[in-house]
């Protein structure tokens, strides 16, 4: 029933698009930690989570995110987020996510601003 | 609430089956004149509750079911989703983002804090020869 993720890293100067395929939920977590460890590892510290528009996000895949965050906010780094539907848009509002990163409508104008 | 509109489903206890309790819901719904945010809104709080009653209610075990019985009326749909558990002793807080993030309290309460915050009325009852329900209502509004 899971959809499977698959990752792919984009560096746009000193911003990392990370492309997020698939479900975010608590199977997820594995995934993710070694998404942002390979971001890490492309030396920027500005990351944007770009998921897909049709992406089901449970609340297992939002405490996997939480986590992320936790990690980009010890480490002082910057977490964008784009492609989110209207729906998960007010989700990540409504539980504060928006409090650690920012969420835009699109890539392009996400990149632009993060570079700023 | 069984009547001649209501549909029932029996899921198996397992984690990703949630998913056709939502699809289910998403369909009837539209077929109501449900909008897509109200539509998006019950998914969710469906998804929540039947996780809930896999997890917690039912604690993994892949021999029991999970029950969903979905009924409207004129403005409103009314979700009820059943478990073998105990139902909840003590209703944990709102999780706190800002305590999450700084390490200070655990990861925990997504699941409650998004149906409460998706539906008009929620309502989580014990009976004892039936076991555990969650009962939801969401308004087309």
């Amino acid at each position: 029933m899971e959809h499977p993720n698959g990752i792919i890293l984009e560096n746009h100067a000193t911003v990392t698009l990370i492309k997020i395929q698939g479900d975010i939920t608590a199977f997820s977590e594995s995934f993710l930690n070694e998404a942002y460890q390979k971001a890490n590892q492309e030396g920027t510290n500005r990351f944007l989570l770009q998921f897909e528009p049709d992406a089901y996000i449970n609340s297992g895949g939002i405490a996997v995110l939480i986590q992320l965050l936790a990690l980009a906010q010890k480490n002082d780094q910057r977490i964008g987020i784009t492609g989110l539907s209207e729906h998960f848009k007010k989700i990540f509002n409504m539980v504060g996510i928006t409090k650690f990163a920012k969420i835009y409508d699109d890539t392009e104008q996400a990149i632009e601003a993060m570079l700023g | 609430m069984i009547n001649e509109k209501t549909v029932e489903l029996s899921l198996p206890n397992v984690v990703g089956y949630e998913r056709i309790a939502m699809g289910c819901s998403e369909t009837f719904a539209k077929n109501l004149g449900f909008k897509r945010e109200r539509i998006d809104d019950l998914k969710t709080a469906v998804a929540e509750a039947c996780l809930n009653a896999m997890k917690h209610g039912n604690k993994g075990q892949t021999d029991a079911r999970v029950i969903v019985v979905m009924n409207y009326d004129d403005d409103s749909f009314q979700v009820e989703v059943w478990d073998k558990g105990e139902g909840i002793s003590q209703f944990p807080n709102d999780p706190d983002i800002d305590r999450i993030v700084n390490n200070l309290d655990p990861v925990f309460g997504f699941g409650l804090f998004l149906i409460k915050n998706l539906v008009d009325k929620v309502e989580f009852n014990k009976i004892d020869s039936q076991g555990h329900v969650v009962k939801m209502v969401i308004k087309k509004k």
